[in-house]
């Protein structure tokens, strides 16, 4: 759904969100610059930026079958999620890429590369790093000898240098890029948000997949045109939040918004979750910074066994902060660490009072038909038919 | 006529499937409770029950109620997918049936469904103020791994101590390692006289070897030596003697790359092996590779724990790492085995080898080795009933010209 808000940024988001490759990438490309794909929101995007790469995270936009790739992940049993973007891979979307680092998250995602590897669609350079399943200053030095590993073979490969002064710059552009991020979400904690959650999705992935720089820019306007609109005057709504993995495709909310609710936040894999705090500047080595951001600081994701209390004092706390009234909890078939975590969270939202609606859902936007009659019936429980 | 080899099934089985749901047993001291494999030697040592909540789970499925059990898991809504041994461990926590342990030690072990019953234990209100220990496993087999591991688990020792009040008793570990590396020493043997052709024991006794020996609690116990000492004695009779299994014609040996599930073992591998003598040679839990844990020093005790964890468990190592050790492991289990065929049960909730079917698939296609996707579940056989399994297999073995 679209807000009033008429501006450039965001036909040019939206353009960047509904498909993979674009013209930024092409832009990109055809000065001579280099893009390396990613999958998960613990690789440090900092460390591509350092090495003058453009980051892509990789995703399946649009996707309708997962054909191919069913011949590689058992479709009954893999998350679509992975196997929707693996088919992307295998039909050749992303042949713009010049490398890949795979997050190795969970144990779908983390075969991506040696089905990748063994596949046509091999490229040069793919590479994988593990997010540790726990969080202690053990487990930050193991995340960031793996990513002194990642920078060296990163040199290597592409024949630059990655210094530390570099890679302080590119903590410091990230940073900045969070913070507008972080700006123009607390835009959507008043009654009437001047941008909708599907603008806001088109806002983070346009994130993944453009030059940093020229984002940034884009972002600062952005923020000066939200801050200049005048919110039309309130109306009633039903204020909720999405919690779960993936969710870099606005259907599921344009679908609570048509049924009367406002999604107003998130802690998605594409959204919430990747503005929590910031990196530290002046680390005298950055490569600890972000591992210690990723592994101490901001561990939300629950592969990780000592995640469930910040995942749950993140969504108690954002509840207060853009006072939801309801939370829908939605995880892909097949995703099991979603689905504990999920299963936690619900039963302390019932506790504290807060309803939750729990959604296990495919990837494409086609299966999600079917949801819309539970949803409707969530917003009219929470506003008790008042909607 | 019941042989040693059935006395020694039924005394594994015993000790296996006695366990009960409920790890309390103030006999054996505090209770350690895990959301998978610790690492049984530190409990022992220590004088610590230790119980894995999964294998609890798994065990469910083998009861007579087991279809009820799952039924209950999925009310309690832990995701309509995840592997059922889990939903049933699941439902035994929200139903309150586990008595509170003394503390809990999780780690990602070998899926993401028991990395998810930790995040259940952890997250369990009843249990909020039970010490928690959480670990990485990585997904990595090289020596800096085994020491990020072996540090973890010295780490859990002194968490232990931490909430016991109690001191490891570092002579007593030792003891229990010289017992441990004594118990691989005789499955490695055990091991080797398997590959004779016929396959002179039932396959499941290599199984139920290795969980006796390696997953339940209190077991390096020298009781356990003696039945393995009793089971290579009577295995290396039946080789001299070029005895198979008895009343089993062996046409075909196979294996079975998965775990053999609560159900399989028990209809469907038995069926195979008596109508069309095919045997079941190696499954995924069997598969030994120990090496002795070097004594040498507190440092070299856990760099080798870390290793045995990591590499040497046999699911652990199909399950946590690349497809590449995971393929190397079939062709050489087919070559020394002298395996005819690969079938990949691909049981529902292991989504590292759901990921892996293609690779396997071509790698057996490369190789001339027939090979059966079966996309099964191990724990519900409505899923998949044993007639069906055993009619595709039947026929897969047809087919190939294997019978
Ligand atoms: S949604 Fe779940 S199963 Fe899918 S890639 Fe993410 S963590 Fe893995
Ligand atoms: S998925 Fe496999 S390893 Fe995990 S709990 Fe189920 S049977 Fe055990």
């Amino acid at each position: 759904m679209r807000s009033g808000l008429k501006s450039d940024i965001f036909e040019k988001f939206s353009a960047l969100a509904g498909s993979i490759s674009n013209s930024e990438v092409e832009g990109w490309k055809q000065q001579g610059g280099k893009v390396i794909g990613y999958t998960c929101s613990f690789v440090p995007e900092e460390l591509f930026v350092a090495a003058g790469l453009m980051p892509f995270r990789i995703r399946a936009t649009g996707s309708l079958s997962a054909g191919r790739a069913d011949d590689y992940f058992e479709a009954a049993n893999i998350c679509s999620l992975v196997r929707h973007c693996f088919n992307k891979i295998l039909t050749g979307e992303y042949e713009f890429i010049d490398g890949c680092v795979i997050g190795g998250g969970c144990d779908a995602n983390r075969h991506i590369l040696d089905n990748w590897e063994k596949s046509e669609a091999r490229i040069p350079f793919l590479h994988r790093i593990f997010f540790p399943h726990s969080s202690g200053i053990l487990m930050a030095q193991n995340f960031r000898n793996q990513l002194e590993n990642l920078k060296q073979l990163l040199e290597e490969h592409f024949g630059l240098k990655i210094t530390d002064d570099k890679l302080r710059d590119a903590i410091v552009l990230c940073n900045e890029i969070r913070d507008l991020q972080k700006a123009i979400y607390a835009l959507r904690k008043v009654d009437n948000p001047p941008i909708t959650a599907s603008e806001t999705i088109a806002l983070v992935v346009a994130g993944y997949s453009m030059p940093k720089e020229a984002y940034k820019a884009d972002l600062t306007q952005l923020l000066e045109e939200l801050r200049g609109v005048t919110v039309p005057e309130n109306k009633k709504t039903v204020r909720l939040m999405v919690v779960g993995p993936g969710h870099d495709e606005p259907t599921l909310c344009d679908i609570i918004e048509t049924m009367g609710g406002t999604v107003v936040t998130d802690l998605t894999c594409y959204g919430g979750k990747t503005l929590f705090g910031s990196v530290r500047e002046a680390d005298p080595d950055p490569l600890q910074a972000l591992a210690d951001y990723q592994v101490i600081d901001r561990p939300l994701c629950p592969k990780n066994l000592d995640a469930h209390p910040i995942i749950n004092r993140e969504v108690m706390d954002k509840i207060k902060e853009y006072r939801v009234d309801g939370i829908i909890g939605q995880s892909y078939l097949c995703c099991e660490t979603w689905g504990g975590e999920l299963f936690v969270l619900q039963k302390e939202l019932k506790e504290a009072g807060i309803p939750m609606l729990r959604i296990e859902r495919e990837y494409t936007s086609d299966s999600l038909g079917q949801v819309q009659t539970r949803v409707q019936a969530f917003i009219e429980t929470i506003s008790g038919g008042l909607l | 006529m019941i042989n040693i080899f059935s006395q020694l099934m039924m005394e594994a089985n015993k000790s296996l499937y006695g366990l009960t749901i409920d790890p309390q047993n103030a006999s054996k001291g505090p209770v350690v409770l895990g959301n998978g494999d610790f690492f049984i030697e530190i409990p022992v040592a220590f004088g610590c029950a230790f119980s894995d909540l999964t294998l609890t789970g798994a065990n469910g499925t083998a009861l007579p109620t087991a279809a009820e059990l799952i039924d209950k898991g999925i009310e309690t809504g832990v995701g309509s997918r995840m592997c059922n041994a889990i939903k049933v461990a699941s439902y035994y926590l929200e139903a309150g049936l586990i008595s509170k342990p003394d503390m809990i030690i999780t780690s990602n072990s070998c899926c993401d469904s028991m990395t998810t019953l930790g995040i259940l234990m952890n997250g369990y209100k009843p249990w909020a103020d039970v010490p928690k220990f959480t670990m990485d496993a990585p997904h990595s087999f090289d020596e800096e791994s085994y020491l990020y591991f072996g540090h973890q688990l010295r780490n859990a020792v002194t968490f232990m101590e931490t909430v016991t009040g109690r001191k490891m008793d570092w002579d007593r570990l030792r003891e229990v390692c010289v017992e441990s590396n004594k118990q691989r020493q005789l499955l490695l043997e055990f091991q080797e006289l398997k590959k004779a052709v016929p396959c002179p024991t039932e396959p499941d006794l290599a199984r139920q070897g290795t969980e006796y020996t390696t997953w339940t609690s209190d077991r390096v116990t020298p009781t356990v030596t003696a039945w393995l000492e009793q089971l290579v004695t009577a295995t290396e009779q039946r080789v001299k003697e070029g005895k198979g299994i008895d009343g089993v014609n062996e046409k075909v040996r196979f294996l079975w790359q998965d775990l053999a599930g609560s159900w399989a073992s028990g209809t469907v591998l038995a069926r195979l092996q008596k109508e069309l003598g095919a045997v079941c040679l190696m499954d995924y839990v069997s598969y030994a590779t120990w090496t002795p844990i070097d004594l040498s020093s507190e440092e070299t005790m856990f760099t080798s724990f870390g290793k045995r964890f990591l590499l040497e468990d046999a699911m652990n190592r199909q399950a946590l790492h690349t497809a590449d050790l995971f393929c190397n492991d079939i062709l050489q289990i087919v070559k020394e085995f002298k395996c005819d065929a690969v079938i990949m049960p691909a049981h529902i909730g292991h989504r590292d080898t759901n990921s892996r079917m293609k690779i396997v698939r071509d790698l057996c296609r490369e190789h001339g080795i027939p090979c059966l996707v079966l996309g099964m579940d191990i724990w519900d056989k409505r899923y998949m009933t044993p007639e069906v399994v055993f009619d595709r297999m039947k026929t897969f073995f047809e087919v190939s010209g294997l019978i």
